[in-house]
């Protein structure tokens, strides 16, 4: 600790403590214009010059580490002078076009101009006026008004890794732009709009939207991807018109394009405003509420009565809250007496976390994700970072630069992360369980890995060292020395994170990639105390939630099985919920085939452009009698239903999600459903008391749907963990270390000889955005991507159609030239749905095997 | 003698415009004309102005001074300086242009003030010279705003030239604030690519440099010096670590090519600027496949260098074009007037891998376990053959040589390993950190004493080397006090081994006589130079005794010269600073078929004769943050047979942003008025 005066106030601060943060513990603020606590210092604007005795310059506080024993005077004369003159420079040139600046009300220099009584200047210049830029998407920077506090390039670089934008040019000149001065062509994430301190980088969706200060700003939790980041709705007339995040909060401010731009989805003009029925002639015609509900309800108690409850089957909703998810189970469980509910999870996220719940006691991540900031070794499997999780992102970018920590990337694809690593491992697709495989026999070799102490140890060694790096090699095209190099990274002794993607968890080895990772992290110690912890990703925001919520045909909530809980639910809910487990996904739609269900209750999904072999499911799906779908959008699925019911965002509703790092986090509505859009809580509690046979209403209030959520699941506590949230979860882990065995198989050889894989990019987030105006303008069209290799090979440029076939079906799509994809490797974005690639599929698993030739 | 006429340089005040009488006599360390043949007519820079002509305009001087900062330099990250410099470079254009009042020179002092609270230096600095002009030029200021124009006076041409203390004191020139910068920023790559301009063996001189630019870091001034060289590795190491594939890209390949003598840091350097250009360049280099780097390779052991990260630099240089042709000694394999025929322009760069003799009894008596110099010695073990040591050795020499030689013999199994050297340990020329370092790892020394007989048994092996004491005698012409043997000291330093290394020599017996190639008496390659003098008429040299500006061409047309073998027996960075020139006047002579030197070449020049560090400069700046250390390993086992791994282990990125963050970046401009 470093003792230091401070306006004559002693205080103690740890050694490196800035002058400026010391004295903000004192209470004594400092002005400052660039000073920013997630970045490093940049002592740009000169505004928080302090006196330090002894030294004959005034020196930065925001950069000047405290010195034992030295007294700092924050102000005098002599120091609001220089602040005062250096502001008068500032403001040479500076427009006064305030009363249109998109900052004013919430401008920096504004604020400190007129904190510090600057008005007057005696200092002026030649008046040179620099170019705007409207010609970027999303975004638009007018240069006039830079102060060139360097913010938006330290976020772009320190917190994004992106480095799309950088002072360029001279003197008076200097400014920011793009490097090589082309429109901007980044992630989007609009963080630099979020730290700019004055109008000149600006939102272009919000400009003219209103001033600042006529939104109400209502805290919420983000709604698109699972890294649950903590966001400000501003909301005015009932519309949300911006998204912003404290820096204070849990994701220190940082979102994604998905969470500043995504909102748009909400205000899109195709949102469901109204109910809709399906009449004779096939078509849907808008419906009041209590007929759609009666049309739904009646037919759902017409095939109870002459089928039963398993003749009707539901499809849960990654995307809606947990007490959603909890009330839709509890209608189909309670109400309607089917244990058949399944989710898109089906398709990897739930296999995958029942292998880690028998491995480790829990599904989930190990930690919090800010763990991962404290990491020396992280381990990326299989994912495409800030295409499926940006949070995760961002707090392995921490890590590396920051702390050090060695990064080692392995799959099958380049990401935009691969310049940090320190190692890539890059596999062919397909051989994922091979490559986990390879690093876990690479890792048990090197002396560090050996130390473990896991049950079936022995087994995973055995059959380790019945897998040879020949073998590996073949399947792979890893050699042994990368995977030794590759090993000897992630063996330093600290805490070591593991992450893992959609590439393991729906690989065709999915047993073996997943369990491979699992022991990876044992073996390594990253879910051990002193590890940084274990991470599945997925691309919703609610998927974990779900689960946890019991929407799967095999648990009910909280994971409990029908042996030992089935009673203490059926007395809670005063009814008698079946007892055998329900159908999955796959056999739902097999049940439908053979008549043994009638009729599908979706909520917030599009099961039609996720389940694979989309005619098959077609036809599944047209054979129903009564299909019911909420959503806020007319998808494909909805296009088939009897009865469609309008539903409400993320941001029109109160409830939880739970993140894939298991934090539970609360929110209250921001706005009130659109036109007469409900929330599907409204929805399901009104559909309960018409559906159930005592007629009993679902719900008495929040508190007691969360109060009857921690009582019967034992899963999530009542009490709150953290700020603006009223449930935290309990950690009931048994803490189990079991690893598994890994006996990767061999894929079975195809003619046809290009491996597909569909996924996540990073400017959408599922097809939620492909309804956002703002994302659609950065990312517009679904396409396919291609290796500058394959298509001269057959023949294609960027912006050709490819026909792609497999044994399933064939599509035709835009090509897309890409120069980091492996050639024999394509990609298709899973967001666009006019790309139908569930028909090429026969199973979720990837890659899948297609011919492709110029269309 | 050429008359300063005013002057502020150094904050003294010469005024010699109205003096009746004698002038005050003044000189500066300058050259009365640029380039020996352009007068300099003033001077203006960080410390003030000087002029050495009564009819300068100074208000347009300092118009274009002030000018140049603000849009050529400025780089408009801190509020002073992007705005107080805009301010002032329209304020004196106003002048010129008759438009400003007089009272707007009253903000020159004004913002003088202000800008002490810029960023960094380079704007701060320039409002010195600025302020010194018009507080002593005023009238010349106000007469542009009265008589609507300056009639008295010559026009100028101005040449500038932006510096630091620390890229001035770097024979390289390496922009050292700019690197420093971006590892500060976590830019990494722009780092390397900053270093790669003026040095590509950043790995090398990240490692085993003498750094001199640390001598003249201004940090020093308030507490240690910034961390250059560390930073530099730690640049260097982020690329390899990060598998990053180098970014540089050759321009289109050109017909004429360059053959080039020896693969050493010089041959090396010269060879990659001018591949970067499309020249095809070979080099041809006596040792095998494996063991490129010249000096670098067989003089610096792999526990200071470790080979790969030498062979990535080297791989990396042979990426962009380069051909090295190993096994070829020019002079036997092929003569050297081959190659000039072989090639467009010839570029020697042989090195100094001759061991001087020590002038010590029985030195030439072929004695077994007598090893004629330190640089075989090392040159044997790390090609890995047989060095003829023994188990007790005895090395002579107090250079960084004699260090490795030491060291290496622990590592090449020594029992005993030690260093004999005439002078104290203080005075010694090697590094302290490899002093230090030898000393850790249990090398024994005797200071002040002189070997002077070698013993031997009757089978003619060594068994001891006599020694006497020294005693320190009068100041010698290096004004070191000169070491005198003590009469009855003598003592025998039991040993099986004696290795001299006491100095490097060049073997230029390749260089025909008939080539035309002149020879100094020191062995050095002679080249041309500009006729550089001071106002007393004398020529100006660098600190080697070389002419200090020196084109580097041989007096054999299309044949260059340069490193150890032009300059003397110098540094990695000395060498390629001095083939990084040669390697620019090699592509003017090709080009051109003219072989000068540019503006910016004769400036650095000037610069590095002038000095840009004043160690007596009081800089103010709170001292709270201290030099880091990089890791080493420590304890004898480093040094145990056959242990060569690297001891200094650098800095982690973390570590090495917050050394960065250290830097003062004290950039300044000068400029010459001609």
């Amino acid at each position: 600790m470093v003792s230091l005066t401070i306006d004559g106030k002693v205080i103690q601060v740890p050694k490196g403590t800035t002058i400026l943060t010391a004295a903000a513990e004192l209470g004594i603020k400092i002005p400052t214009l660039c000073w920013l606590k997630k970045v490093s210092t940049t002592g740009a604007c000169r505004v928080c010059v302090v006196k330090v005795e002894g030294v004959e310059r005034l020196m930065t506080a925001c950069n000047t580490p405290v010195k034992d024993g030295i007294t700092v005077i924050t102000t005098s004369p002599e120091i609001e002078s220089v602040r005062k003159k250096t502001l008068e420079l500032m403001l040479v040139n500076h427009p006064l076009d305030c009363p249109v600046c998109d900052a004013a009300g919430e401008c920096n220099l504004q604020d400190t101009c007129y904190e510090l009584k600057v008005d007057k200047n005696s200092y002026n210049a030649g008046l040179e006026r620099l170019p705007i830029r409207y010609d970027w998407k999303l975004l638009e920077s007018d240069p006039n008004r830079c102060i060139l506090c360097e913010k938006c390039v330290k976020v772009c670089r320190e917190v994004v890794g992106r480095e799309a934008i950088e002072t360029v040019d001279r003197g008076e000149c200097a400014i920011i732009d793009t490097i090589n001065r082309e429109p901007l062509d980044c992630d989007f994430c609009g963080n630099c709009v979020g730290v700019c301190p004055t109008g000149t980088l600006i939102s272009k969706p919000f400009k003219f939207k209103g001033r600042p200060w006529t939104f109400d700003v209502r805290e919420s939790i983000c709604a698109f991807c699972s890294s649950g980041c903590q966001i400000g709705y501003h909301v005015k007339d009932n519309r949300v018109e911006r998204v912003t995040s404290s820096d204070d909060g849990f994701n220190k401010g940082n979102l994604c394009i998905n969470g500043r731009f995504g909102y748009s989805a909400f205000n899109s003009s195709e949102r469901l405003k109204s109910p809709l029925i399906k009449n004779g002639s096939g078509s849907l015609n808008k419906a009041a509420w209590d007929q759609a509900l009666e049309v739904a309800a009646a037919g759902f108690k017409k095939i109870v009565a002459e089928s039963g409850g398993s003749a009707i089957a539901g499809i849960a909703s990654p995307r809606v809250t947990n007490e959603e998810n909890y009330l839709f189970q509890k209608f189909m469980r309670g109400a309607i007496g089917s244990n058949s509910i399944d989710s898109e999870a089906r398709l990897g996220y739930l296999p995958a976390q029942e292998i880690q719940w028998k491995m480790l006691g829990y599904s989930g991540g190990t930690f919090s994700m800010d763990m991962i900031e404290k990491a020396t070794a992280i381990i990326v499997i299989g994912s495409d970072l800030k295409a499926e999780s940006p949070g995760f992102a961002y707090r392995v970018i921490q890590a590396v630069t920051k702390n050090d920590a060695k990064l080692l990337l392995a799959g099958s694809r380049a990401t935009s992360m691969d310049k940090f690593s320190n190692a890539s491992l890059r596999c062919r697709p397909g051989s994922e369980s091979w490559l986990v495989a390879g690093l876990n026999k690479a890792l048990l070799a090197s002396d560090n890995g050996k130390t473990a102490q896991v049950t079936g140890f022995d087994a995973l060694k055995s059959s380790l060292d019945a897998l040879s790096f020949e073998t590996i090699f073949t399947q792979t095209g890893i050699t042994e020395t990368s995977f030794t190099d590759a090993a000897a990274l992630i063996c330093t002794g600290g805490k070591t994170a593991v992450i893992y993607g959609a590439e393991i968890i729906r690989s065709v080895d999915a047993q073996n990639a997943v369990a491979g990772t699992i022991d990876l992290a044992l073996l390594t110690g990253a879910t051990s105390e002193s590890g940084a912890g274990i991470y599945p990703l997925d691309e919703k925001n609610n998927t974990q939630g779900m689960l946890d919520m019991g929407c799967c045909p095999e648990y009910l909530p909280g994971y409990r099985i029908f042996e030992h809980a089935a009673a203490a639910f059926s007395s809670a809910w005063n009814t008698n919920i079946p007892t055998a487990a329900g159908k999955n996904l796959f056999q739902i739609i097999e049940g439908i085939e053979k008549g043994e269900i009638r009729s599908l209750y979706v909520m917030g999904s599009d099961p039609l452009n996720f389940i694979p072999n989309r005619s098959r499911v077609l036809k599944a799906l047209q054979k129903l009698e009564l299909l019911v779908v909420q959503d806020l959008f007319l998808t494909d699925t909805a296009k088939l239903a009897h009865v469609v019911l309008p539903a409400a965002t993320g941001a029109e509703k109160s409830g939880s999600f739970t993140s894939v790092d298991n934090r539970v986090q609360c929110f209250a509505a921001a706005v009130k459903p659109v036109a007469e859009a409900r929330t599907d809580a409204d929805i399901l509690s009104r559909l309960y008391s018409m559906v159930s046979k005592n007629g009993a209403s679902v719900i008495e209030s929040t508190e007691a749907l969360q109060h009857e959520i921690t009582t019967l699941s034992g899963l999530y506590s009542e009490s709150c963990n953290h700020t603006g949230c009223k449930m935290g979860r309990v950690k009931n882990r048994t803490e189990t270390s079991v690893s598994l065995p890994l006996t990767p198989i061999v894929p079975a050889t195809t003619s046809r000889r290009f491996a597909l894989t569909v996924g996540a990019t990073q400017h959408h987030n599922g097809s939620m955005t492909t309804w956002s105006e703002n994302n659609m303008t950065v990312d517009g069209e679904a396409y396919i991507a291609i290796s500058n290799e394959d298509a001269a090979v057959i023949n294609v440029v960027s912006g050709d159609i490819i026909a792609i076939t497999s044994d399933s079906g064939s599509i035709s799509i835009k090509a897309k030239l890409s120069g980091t994809l492996q050639a024999g490797a394509i990609f298709i974005p899973a967001h666009f749905t006019d790309s139908s690639t569930t028909a090429l599929m026969t199973s979720p698993s990837f890659p899948v095997y297609v011919s492709i030739e110029k269309a | 003698m050429a008359q300063v006429v005013f002057s502020t340089w150094g904050g003294i005040t010469v005024d010699n415009r109205n003096v009746s009488g004698e002038p005050k006599a003044v000189s500066y360390r300058l050259p009365v004309a640029f380039d020996g043949e352009r007068p300099l007519r003033a001077f203006m820079g960080w410390d003030g102005i000087i002029l050495f002509s009564n009819d300068v305009d100074v208000p347009a001087m300092t118009a274009e001074y002030m000018k140049r900062v603000q849009t050529l330099y400025c780089c408009g990250k801190c509020t002073p300086g992007k705005k107080g410099t805009k301010v002032l470079m329209d304020l004196f254009q106003n002048v010129l242009d008759g438009t400003a009042a007089e009272a707007d020179l009253d903000a020159v002092e004004d913002l003088a003030e202000l800008l002490k609270n810029c960023k960094c230096t380079l704007c701060q600095s320039a409002t010195i010279p600025v302020f010194d002009a018009v507080k002593h030029y005023r009238d010349d200021f106000i007469a542009y705003l009265t008589n609507n124009g300056h009639p008295r006076v010559q026009p100028a041409s101005y040449i500038h030239k932006i510096t630091a203390p620390c890229m001035d004191k770097c024979p390289s020139h390496i922009d050292i604030p700019k690197y420093i910068e971006a590892i500060k920023n976590y830019q990494f790559d722009l780092s390397l690519e900053t270093i790669r301009e003026n040095m590509p063996l950043a790995a090398v001189c990240g490692r085993v440099c003498p750094h001199p630019c640390e001598t003249a870091c201004r940090r020093k001034n308030v507490d240690e010096a910034v961390s250059i060289m560390l930073l530099k590795r730690t640049a260097s190491d982020y690329e390899r670590t990060h598998n990053v594939k180098p970014p540089m890209v050759p321009k289109v390949r050109k017909s004429k090519s360059i053959g080039i003598v020896g693969a050493g840091p010089a041959g090396l350097a010269a060879a990659y600027y001018l591949a970067l250009e499309g020249y095809p360049c070979t080099i041809y280099e006596t040792l095998p496949e494996g063991y490129g780097g010249g000096m670098v390779a067989v003089g610096i052991p792999a526990y200071r260098m470790p080979r790969p990260i030498l062979q990535r630099d080297i791989d990396i240089i042979q990426s962009v074009g380069v051909e090295i042709v190993y096994n070829c000694r020019v002079g036997s394999d092929i003569t050297l007037p081959e190659l000039k025929k072989k090639h467009d322009a010839v570029f020697i760069a042989p090195g100094a891998h001759s061991s001087k003799p020590m002038g010590v009894d029985g030195e030439d008596n072929g004695y077994k376990g007598f090893l004629s110099g330190g640089i075989y010695f090392l040159r044997d073990a790390y090609l890995g053959k047989p060095t003829g040591m023994g188990k007790k050795v005895v090395v002579v020499g107090g250079g960084n040589t004699a260090i490795d030689c030491v060291r290496v013999a622990l590592r090449e199994g020594a029992e005993m390993s030690c260093l004999v050297y005439r002078r104290s340990r203080n005075e010694m020329p090697a590094d302290v950190w490899e002093v230090d370092g030898a000393d850790e790892e249990g090398v024994k020394f005797e200071f002040q004493v002189l070997p002077t007989k070698i013993i031997a048994n009757e089978q003619n092996e060594i068994t001891g080397v006599e020694c006497v004491r020294m005693a320190l005698g009068e100041p010698d012409a290096s004004g070191r006090r000169r070491p005198e043997p003590m009469p009855g000291s003598e003592f025998v330093i039991e040993c099986d081994t004696v290795i001299p290394a006491i100095g490097q020599d060049m073997d230029l017996s390749f260089i025909p006589h008939d080539m035309g190639i002149d020879i100094t008496k020191w062995n050095t390659v002679v080249t041309k130079y500009l006729p550089l003098k001071d106002s007393a008429g004398k020529d100006l040299k660098d600190g080697m005794g070389n002419p200090l500006s020196r084109t580097l061409m041989t007096d054999c047309d299309g044949v260059f010269a340069g490193g150890d073998a032009e300059i003397g027996p110098l540094t990695v960075v000395a060498c390629v600073g001095n083939a990084h020139r040669a390697a620019n006047v090699i592509q003017r002579y090709l080009e051109e078929g003219k072989t000068y030197l540019s503006d910016q070449d004769i400036f650095d020049d000037l610069l590095s004769y002038l000095g840009v560090y004043d160690k007596n400069e009081s800089v103010s700046w709170l001292d709270s943050a201290a030099r880091a250390h990089q890791v080493e390993i420590h304890g004898k086992e480093r040094a145990a047979k056959g242990n060569y791994n690297e001891v200094e282990l650098g800095f982690s990125d973390s570590k090495a942003q917050k050394e960065a963050d250290r830097c003062l970046r004290c950039y300044r401009m000068a400029m010459v008025a001609l």
